[in-house]
């Protein structure tokens, strides 16, 4: 059965061009299309799509509004359309805290290049977020709904989401029931926290962090997947919601305890120890197999070179399986891995790819609240 | 990278961003009146975003970066993090008018060309939140003491900017004193520094007079120059009234080569050079195509082209003006697509105009069944074609409707004319406009859009007095313009109303005996009312100069030529020293008829239903003979009478319809009434005009053909054509 898709926008224009491309698709059918926020809220009821494209900026309700109140409402994966400017990272995060599943560049050059690629990009980040049961028509009561609404920022230089619908492990993992041991996270044996993230990313990483207190001992480096100029707004956020600090690294960043370093968008972050001193190198990189900037390989197996088995190395939600080599090679070093379960994963990709290696599958909120403890 | 017209794609995105661009730009002109209205604000940043979205779907870079800066320009205001200034709405207004360009030149199929990077650059000031002005923006107040200019005259270079206006108090001061003696000039205020430097200014001016086919260089450079000295080394920032009253000063007086010279230098003189505006730079390309000989030669483009190249400054190299930055006229959508909703089809307008004729046939026939009907007393088939009947007015009405657009579309573009209009020649007015709703032909709506500019400006410039006058006058110091359509009938009234100076009848009467358009008896027995419709007399324009403003070339005569032609009328009545009216009715369509049908002999003529007040019997006893004409009485007025026969009969014809007996029919043509002797009246009838072919070409007293109800064929009289070609005078 096609994936029901309803396409909110104010523009006509948008609103067709949206249409030919998911209606090009065998797979997608475009059930109805609203005007604004308000009709978004009622077309929603009526229409029940399995996955709704929405605009920001639209008369009478806004997309974040109409993202909140469908998400109270009747919770169903929401893509918002962002530009890709500081107002409009803004905007995008509002509208993942309020719901939202996941965005893209409302200027589809932004996504691809290739217009073919782009087309087949917005088909197929619809058709993976229709996937997942996540979106029961009835929410299960116990999760808040903060969780239900994580989200996944669209990476504006990662084509490779084809293979992302499907967990990307080549050998397939024992399910999240295998929680191993409980051994409770004792900040003493780590140099520093690495976190990697990508789909539902921000809404998870501000679950984890919030939770962490101001005396957290450790230093933290983050890598969330997310178009340049995204990655500074989002750190400020981050920074107005948690008790430790927590801004967007800087070339020769020194890491400290309770400071947590977001990796730019369109950078690739990594940490270099001298002297005894932990700083973050930050680069533009051209290398056309790094399919994600940042990229949660190239931070990890920089971690893994400067601390080796004393990081702790986290992997929450997201698509494809970005984090796998950079686990792999710590685990190797006997670091440890944690990385978040199926349930409470907005996309189970990620995180499954490195559930076969981690020390500790974990429900999100058990995260930080173990972070937490100890500290 | 190519523009496919083609595209539908493309067809589509015009269709939407001509209609936003066009709200924007009434949106925009509302905002000065509210500028704190957050609803307002909103819309104005979402149609910049709609605008660029889809201008980035298509990659159309320029369109994008413009919008962008606009956007976000109102991403600050309507977080509250700045307020409306008149810099900022000036720069925001250009930022439109630059993406209308834009617009203006893919709908042609050109590549878009970036906006001016300066604009770009001071629009990006506005969009950080704060109240800074750019400094090239700052208000034009400031004068600062001649002294002073001096010390800054180098720093305006540097800074990229020019740090002031010149106030146009100082700038007419300027033109005064240079009208009457050059030397004066040099008393000028001397204002400001900035780009452009005089010998490119000159060129520049060169270039003018050499498609204007006046005069060579100036002469008197070197004298003129002289300000320059004294005033020490200033240059100044002209703002578009001031340029205005430069061009007028150059086509308006200027005939000879010397005295534009000298108007030219006038300019100059206050300083070294001149950083020329878009606005400014506009309306030379105005000047200079209104004026010459149109933009379509090459070598006015050439000029065009090379202009802005001399006359951006090396602080800004990349500032190339657009070559197509002639006027900015509101875009016209290809389309009456209503964004909003889907239900919407788009059909060709040839398509709906071809339906639209096959109603037309369709209508004949039921006038012909119905004749036929007449005639038979089978009471079924009466019903039936009572039936078709109804069913046939529905279909041309529901037809009709498909064709019909809000006159929204002209009156859109007013608010706008009119603040830069009063803004140019320092006048305030607000503009009122009422039944913007009202529908009407889309043939109609655009025939109307000239006209209705025209007059508007019209009543801007010539009606609404300066603020001190009204003032003086007891009036408070804005005048309103009010515009208001409505539907009456089959018919749309427009009306045009000022509270101005409103029309001195005295001065009318004066000015037509002056311009030798008739003798003093002929004015002196005109009433207030005939006097009035002077003003639409070919070659007659009260005001002394033609200004840029209502003088665009056309005159009030055109306008009702124009407004005749869509077979409507033009009425204007006025009190001096409280306004005028201007009363405009026009049909509801142009594709259904509805005339008069008259018999003339074995003949069938329609008259237009438009033009007829009034049918009587002719009484001989009424006429008289006066001055050679026949007249006939109508409530103690005289009306002029004519036999059609003469006109319209062969002469053995005539014998049958005998004079002295016949029906009198009043026309009104230029709002003067007519009676026509026809032998006998037949009846109202809807008729779809039928053009004359190619063999009855040059027939200027007839307006076309049509088919009767009875199967035959009857002319349509164009009643003032047929007037003016065979009535002697006064027509």
């Amino acid at each position: 059965m096609a994936i029901r898709v309803l396409i909110v926008d104010d523009s006509g224009f948008f609103r067709r061009r949206l249409t030919e491309i998911f209606n090009a698709d065998p797979m997608i059918e475009v059930v109805d299309a609203a005007v604004d926020g308000k009709d978004a809220i009622a077309k929603a009821q009526t229409c029940r799509p399995d996955v709704i494209t929405m605009d920001i900026e639209m008369p009478v309700m806004n997309g974040i509004d109409a993202t909140r109140e469908i998400m109270k409402v009747r919770p169903v994966p929401i893509i918002m359309f962002s530009s890709l400017t500081h107002e409009g990272a803004k905007a995008t995060l509002d509208a993942l805290e309020a719901g939202a599943t996941d965005f893209l560049p409302k200027r589809f050059d932004d996504i691809s290049n290739d217009k073919a690629e782009a087309r087949h990009i917005l088909c197929s980040r619809v058709k993976s977020l229709a996937q997942p049961a996540r979106f029961a028509r009835t929410p299960p009561p116990t999760r808040p709904v903060s969780t239900t609404a994580a989200s996944r920022p669209g990476g504006v230089t990662t084509p490779p989401l084809r293979q992302s619908i499907s967990p990307a492990t080549p050998k397939a993992v024992t399910p999240a029931a295998v929680i191993k041991t409980h051994r409770a996270f004792n900040p003493s044996e780590y140099d520093l926290v690495a976190i990697g993230t990508s789909t539902g990313g921000p809404v998870a990483l501000q679950d984890v962090l919030t939770q962490l207190p101001a005396t957290f001992s450790l230093p933290l480096l983050l890598v969330q997947h997310m178009p340049a100029k995204f990655t500074e707004a989002f750190a400020a956020r981050l920074n107005q919601l948690c008790k430790i600090e927590v801004r967007e690294a800087k070339d020769n960043d020194e890491l400290k305890p309770g400071l947590a370093l977001l990796a730019p968008g369109g950078m690739q972050m990594r940490l270099e120890k001298r002297a005894g001193r932990m700083r973050v190198k930050i680069t533009e990189e051209t290398d056309p197999m790094q399919n994600y900037k940042p990229c949660v390989d190239v931070t990890f197996e920089s971690v893994n070179s400067s601390v080796g088995k004393r990081a702790l190395g986290i992997i929450l939600t997201g698509m494809g399986a970005d984090g796998r080599e950079g686990c792999n090679t710590l685990k190797n070093s006997g670091a440890t891995i944690w990385a978040q379960d199926e349930t409470t994963s907005t996309i189970y990709g990620m995180p499954q790819a490195v559930a076969n290696i981690a020390e500790q599958i974990l429900p999100l909120k058990e995260i930080g609240k173990k972070l937490a403890t100890n500290t | 990278m190519a523009i496919d017209l083609e595209d539908e794609i493309l067809q589509d995105f015009l269709v939407e961003a001509g209609e936003i661009l066009e709200l924007l730009s009434e949106q925009l002109v509302d905002l000065e009146q509210s500028p704190e209205d957050a609803d307002l604000l909103n819309a104005v940043f979402r149609g910049f975003h709609t605008v660029k979205g889809g201008a980035g779907f298509l990659a159309l870079d320029p369109m994008v970066d413009c919008c962008h800066v606009c956007e976000d320009v109102f991403n600050v205001l309507r977080n509250g993090e700045r307020a409306v200034s008149s810099g900022l709405m000036d720069c925001v207004l250009q930022g439109l008018d630059s993406v209308q360009n834009m617009f203006a030149e893919i709908q042609s199929g050109i590549d878009p060309t970036p906006a001016d990077p300066d604009l770009l650059a001071k629009l990006k000031v506005y969009s950080v939140p704060g109240d800074n002005e750019p400094e090239d923006a700052a208000s034009s107040a400031a004068s600062e003491p001649v002294e002073s200019v001096a010390e800054e005259a180098s720093i305006p270079e540097s800074q990229e900017v020019a740090p002031r206006d010149a106030t146009d108090d100082e700038f007419d001061a300027l033109l005064d004193a240079m009208d009457s003696e050059t030397s004066e000039s040099s008393e000028a205020p001397a204002i400001d520094g900035d780009e452009i430097t005089e010998d490119e200014f000159e060129a520049l001016l060169d270039n003018i007079h050499g498609k204007g086919k006046h005069g060579g260089k100036p002469e008197g450079t070197e004298e003129d120059s002289t300000p320059a000295e004294t005033g020490q080394a200033d240059s100044e920032l002209i703002s578009d009234d001031e340029f205005d009253a430069l061009l007028d000063q150059m086509h308006g007086k200027g005939k000879g080569p010397t005295a534009t010279g000298k108007a030219d230098v006038a300019a100059s003189s206050g300083g070294d050079s001149e950083l020329i505006s878009d606005d400014e730079f506009d309306a030379l390309l105005d000047q200079m195509h209104g004026k010459g000989k149109g933009p379509t030669t090459g070598a006015d483009e050439d000029s065009a082209t090379s202009k802005p190249a001399a006359a951006k400054p090396a602080a800004q190299p990349t500032a190339a003006k657009p070559v197509a930055q002639t006027k900015p006229a509101p875009a016209k959508p290809a389309a009456p697509a209503k964004p909003a909703a889907e239900t919407s089809v788009r059909v060709d307008t040839e398509r709906l105009d071809d339906i639209m004729n096959l109603v037309g046939e369709l209508v004949l026939v039921r006038n012909r069944l119905q004749t036929l009907r007449l005639n038979m007393a089978e009471g079924q088939i009466t019903q039936a074609i009572t039936n078709l009947d109804m069913v046939t007015a529905d279909l041309q009405t529901s037809v009709m409707k498909t064709r019909m657009q809000p006159i929204k579309k002209v009156f859109g573009r007013f608010p706008r004319v009119v603040r830069d209009l009063s803004r140019s020649i320092n006048k305030q007015i607000k503009l009122e406009m009422m039944g913007e709703e009202t529908d009407l032909d889309k043939n109609l709506v655009e025939a109307l859009a000239d006209p209705l500019v025209h007059l508007v400006r019209n009543a801007v410039d010539h009606g609404i007095e300066l603020p001190d006058d009204r003032e003086k006058k007891g009036k408070p110091r804005e005048g309103i313009v009010s515009l208001a359509a409505t539907q009456e009938g089959d018919h749309i009234l427009l009306t045009i109303e000022d509270d101005g100076a409103g029309m001195d009848p005295e001065v009318l009467r004066r000015k037509a005996v002056e311009k030798g358009l008739m003798d003093e008896e002929t004015a002196a027995r005109l009433d207030n009312k005939e006097c009035f419709n002077l003003i639409f007399m070919a070659g007659f324009s009260t005001k002394e100069e033609i200004s840029d403003i209502s003088g665009r070339g056309v005159g009030m005569d055109v306008v009702k030529t124009r407004i005749t032609q869509l077979n409507g009328s033009l009425d204007i009545d006025s009190e001096l020293g409280k306004g005028s009216v201007l009363t405009i009715k026009v049909p509801l369509t142009l594709a259904i008829l509805p005339t008069l049908m008259i018999a003339l002999g074995d003949y069938t003529y329609a008259l237009p239903l438009a033009n007829v007040n009034e049918i009587f019997e002719l009484e001989t006893r009424k006429t008289n003979v006066v001055d050679g004409q026949l007249m006939v009485m109508v409530r103690d007025k005289a009306v002029p009478l004519f036999y059609l026969s003469k006109w319209l009969l062969k002469p053995g014809e005539q014998a049958a319809s005998g004079d002295g007996k016949g029906q009198v029919i009043i026309v009104s043509v230029a709002n003067r009434l007519v009676g026509m002797v026809t032998d006998s009246v037949i009846g109202q009838e809807e008729v779809v005009i039928k053009p004359l072919g190619a063999m009855l070409q040059g027939l200027p007293e007839f307006a076309g053909s049509t088919i009767t109800g009875d199967g035959g064929i009857a002319l349509i009289i164009d009643v003032p054509s047929l007037l003016k070609a065979r009535a002697n005078k006064g027509f």
